[in-house]
């Protein structure tokens, strides 16, 4: 595969004033999403995953967030130099996000049909007619049976997953470059995430666009995703290609990770205990020292409570950011 | 293991009649609850599985009378609890507990932890203030939180740290059985396993019987000596966690297995994921309630519902082509 990147984002802080000070949420993170992949990013609640989505389009408040550096480099212009009309005009035509809870973006007293038809109008030159039309259309392609008769329906007539498969056809509606899927199937049900996610690969496949999928699950993406993230309290602590990083983690928080997924034919008996990692993700008033894992982390040394370790380049396509060696947990 | 039953649920159903909503007609009651039976013994765990809305909270809520069941029989400890007076019904609460899903919802914000925990002394009883809070401080200590948080308010709790606090709760009355309504659903998969743990130990040390609900079945196996399947407010397999995860039987139950998320390659393309959602309206088609999504329904299965028949020994399948 060529690796073109569609999204390049470089050196990317972002902080928000509290009450308390200025805290950095998001602290210089650098990543490229290549055409036509789907990349993981991967990590516990808390750990700044929404924020670096959000950022993507902009769409935190400001205030209280602050862009205090970095580039979000697509089709040759930086995204945070644009200004509201050329944001809007991104916004769900070229970059599409989605979200954990479908009936929060969903508006309740309009038909699945004319919130498709909305988008459409906005973005392309085409009529009321024809915006219903291709609205059904996108329902058939997010297998919808009987598309038509579904386009007069609202948000509560439908279960969890159909409105989550209603926000990708919205989503879709405009052919983006790139789908943003922020924890798309945490709110559902295992058998229903299993049809989400082989809806996304299908429709990846049929558009090849590119996906950023987010997640705290590393069991959902390792089907669907080339490469993976590992963010940790802000920062990119690990990436590589799914298979690779997940035979051979380098990072020890990645590496509790794995192990917290329940595997099957597990066995039971007494004194048996799943493994866990310890302990919780610091809020942004609680940032450790040195390693931000270094609380939390059985391999922890004295240089780990001072020295944040960079990220840093350990093989062709792996990056990890700890004072361990690669290939030493 | 001890054959002594703690709890034996017969029949038990619970209808709703739904509110109207906006371009609805029918007013039929939902059964949310279609009957269910099952025997929980002391020192046993039991699964209870399905997807959101196939009854397993209102089996939670109607087994410990935080709702009145429409009808059924509920026996805890040989005590008929459905005859018995709110008074009456109130002593025996101790010895039955409930976690929720939702720690935040669970516990009043306005309130300090170390309050929340002095809170199951108070309502029962103990007066004396003293003894409340250095059980209520022992009590964080056996969940694994440090003193400190006995001063803090829910929300300067991380959801896995609230979750620890609903279960102190629960526990602060030696209770015979909890029932776990989802208590680690809410949870990120890391703390997941934190909280689980912490459920393991408090059973062994305590000897307390568990009924866990969830709607994945990749944690319940870590947890479970028995599992129970529902679909659409019926129990559509029941059998040891061996039984259930080595030869599951029902079409649903392989269906919901074959969904787990797991580490490794590849394999959603030999997967077959289930088409279909469980029906939301509350009109359910005739005869097996799962023929719309299942893969090897028949003709039959139009006609007849299957019931819950033994099909190897503890091994009970509700499905017409296993019977
Ligand atoms: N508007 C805000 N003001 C202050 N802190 C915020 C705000 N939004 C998010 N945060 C904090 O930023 C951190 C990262 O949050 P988030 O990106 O939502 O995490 P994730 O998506 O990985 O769960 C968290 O500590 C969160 O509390
Ligand atoms: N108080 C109620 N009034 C009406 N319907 C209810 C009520 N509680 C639950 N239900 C319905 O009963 C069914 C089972 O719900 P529930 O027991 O909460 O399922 P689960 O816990 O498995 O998700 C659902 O269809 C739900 O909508
Ligand atoms: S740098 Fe140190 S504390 Fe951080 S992950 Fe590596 S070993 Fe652990
Ligand atoms: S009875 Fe028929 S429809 Fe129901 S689960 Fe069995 S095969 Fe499927
Ligand atoms: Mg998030
Ligand atoms: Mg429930």
């Amino acid at each position: 595969m060529l690796l073109s990147p569609e999204l390049e984002v470089q050196n990317l802080k972002v902080s928000f004033s509290t009450p308390r000070g200025k805290r950095i949420a998001v602290n210089e993170i650098s990543f490229q999403l290549n055409s036509g992949e789907t990349l993981a990013l991967v990590g516990e609640s808390g750990c700044g995953k929404t924020v670096s989505a959000l950022s993507i389009l902009r769409l935190l408040q400001e205030p209280p967030a602050e862009y205090l550096s970095g580039k979000i480099l697509f089709n040759g212009q930086d995204l945070l130099t644009l200004n509201a009309k050329a944001l809007q005009d991104l916004r769900g035509r070229s970059i599409s996000m989605i979200f954990q809870d479908p009936m929060t973006s969903l508006n309740p007293v309009m038909t699945v049909g004319e919130q498709i038809a909305e988008t459409l109008i906005r973005h392309t030159p085409i009529n009321r007619q024809e915006a219903l039309q291709k609205s059904a259309d996108l329902l058939h392609l997010v297998e919808f049976s009987s598309p038509k008769e579904k386009l007069n329906y609202y948000p509560h007539q439908l279960s969890g997953g159909m409105r989550q498969r209603v926000m990708i056809a919205i989503a879709l509606a405009c052919s983006p470059k790139i789908l943003i899927a922020d924890e798309p199937t945490t709110a559902l049900d295992v058998l229903i995430q299993a049809q989400i996610l082989e809806l996304l690969e299908n429709l990846k496949k049929e558009t090849r666009m590119s996906i950023l999928i987010i997640t705290h699950d590393l069991g959902v993406v390792t089907e669907i995703a080339q490469r993976i993230l590992v963010m940790y309290a802000g920062e990119i602590v690990e990436s590589g290609p799914t298979q690779d990083l997940l035979e051979n983690p380098f990072h020890p928080y990645t590496k509790g990770l794995i192990a917290s997924v329940p595997k099957l034919g597990f066995q039971k008996k007494s004194g048996a205990r799943l493994e866990e990692i310890p302990g919780n993700v610091p809020s942004l008033d609680q940032r450790p020292s040195g390693c931000p894992f270094h609380p939390r982390c059985v391999w922890s040394m004295e240089a780990c409570k001072t020295q944040n370790p960079p990220l840093r380049q350990v093989e062709t396509q792996r990056q990890v950011s700890c004072h361990l060696e690669p290939g030493s947990l | 293991m001890n054959t002594d039953k703690l709890l034996e649920v017969e029949n038990l159903k619970k209808h709703f009649l739904p509110e109207k909503k906006f371009l609805e007609a029918s007013s039929t009651p939902i059964l949310a609850l279609d009957g269910i039976s099952f025997t929980l013994h002391k020192g046993e765990t039991l699964g209870l599985v399905g997807e959101s809305g196939c009854g397993k909270s209102t089996a939670a809520r109607t087994m410990l009378r935080l709702i009145e069941p429409t009808s059924g029989k509920v026996r805890f400890c040989g005590t008929s609890l459905l005859e018995l007076k709110e008074t009456e019904m109130r002593n025996l609460r101790k010895e039955m507990q409930i976690i929720f899903q939702d720690p935040y919802s669970s516990v009043n914000p306005g309130r300090r932890i170390g309050h929340i925990l002095q809170e199951p002394f108070e309502i029962h009883g103990f007066k004396n203030k003293k003894e409340n809070i250095e059980n209520a401080t022992q009590l964080l200590e056996q969940v694994g939180l440090t003193s400190d948080y006995f001063t803090r308010y829910p929300h300067e709790l991380s959801g896995g740290q609230l979750q620890r606090v609903g279960i102190a709760r629960a526990i602060a009355l030696n209770p015979k059985l909890i029932v776990a309504d989802e208590p680690v659903s809410a949870l990120d998969v890391s703390i997941q396993a934190q909280v689980i743990n912490l459920l393991l130990n408090l059973k062994e040390e305590l000897d307390i019987s568990y009924l866990f609900i969830s709607h994945d079945l990749g944690v319940v196996e870590y947890f479970c000596d028995r599992v129970a399947v529902m679909y659409l407010g019926k129990i559509v397999e029941i059998a040891d966690s061996q039984q259930i995860y080595d030869s599951p039987q029902h079409p649903y139950t392989q269906a919901l297995l074959n969904a787990i998320p797991r580490l490794g390659f590849g394999h959603i393309k030999q997967k077959t994921v289930l088409k279909g959602d469980i029906p939301v309206s509350a009109i359910l088609p005739q005869g097996c309630a799962f023929q719309n999504r299942c893969p090897i329904k028949e003709k039959r299965c139009e006609e007849t519902i299957p019931p819950l028949k033994e099909v190897a020994p503890n091994h009970h399948v509700a499905c017409l082509l296993k019977h």
